[in-house]
């Protein structure tokens, strides 16, 4: 994905990811962090944006700040860095509401080609898992490492 | 045991900020986690066979 992406902060243990998103409304700082689920070596991948005033982090917020390719893009990256850290983590990713899930599915749908090469994307159907194929709909979807 | 490399093209560059390490034992989405936790207990893992092709 040659997609523009944003500077990227993390932790030294790379589960929580800071960027800032720039657009047409103003400067929004985002969150991602990898937390371990109860199943051991699986992480569920949770993302939103840091509210500068209170501190809290809302991962419901539409922000319409009119970058979110390059958001998407970046929150790729910090699955690249993630994975390459923790090689055999499986990552659990699901949207907040059902159209974010959809807009996640549109997003790894559309370059599909490319992340193929690097991850195995597993998309959850019906309470069964498959392997992810474009224009289905899924519930959530797990990634790893090939 | 076959090892996984990432492609380093790929990889992104990352500022490493320790502040953030803060993040660590706190769960930012405990909502999400617990979504994941109750549909990992409900559905399971998805299943591997040995060239890690999954079987279900």
């Amino acid at each position: 994905m040659n997609l523009e992406r944003y500077e990227l902060k993390a932790g030294i243990e790379l589960e929580a990811f800071e960027f800032v998103s720039i657009g047409s409304k103003g400067k929004i700082k985002k969150l991602v962090q990898f937390q371990e689920t109860n199943y051991k070596g699986v992480y569920n991948l949770g993302f939103g944006d840091k509210n500068i005033e209170t501190g809290e982090i809302d991962d419901t917020v539409i922000s319409n700040n009119g970058d979110s390719e390059k958001v998407l893009a970046t929150v790729v990256a910090t699955l690249y860095a993630f994975l390459d850290k923790h090689p055999n983590a499986l990552v659990y990713a699901t949207g907040s509401t059902k159209s974010r899930t959809r807009l996640y599915q549109i997003g790894i749908s559309k370059y599909l080609d490319e992340v193929e090469k690097d991850f195995e994307i597993e998309g959850e159907i019906n309470n069964k898992w498959h392997i992810f194929e474009k224009g289905k709909n899924y519930d959530a979807f797990l990634v790893r490492l090939k | 045991m076959k090892t996984k490399k990432i492609n380093t093209r790929k990889k992104p560059i990352v500022i490493i900020d320790k502040s953030l390490d803060f993040y660590n034992n706190i769960s930012l989405f405990p909502e999400k986690v617990e979504k994941a936790n109750q549909m990992l207990k409900n559905v399971g893992l998805p299943m591997f066979d040995e060239k890690g092709k999954l079987v279900s």
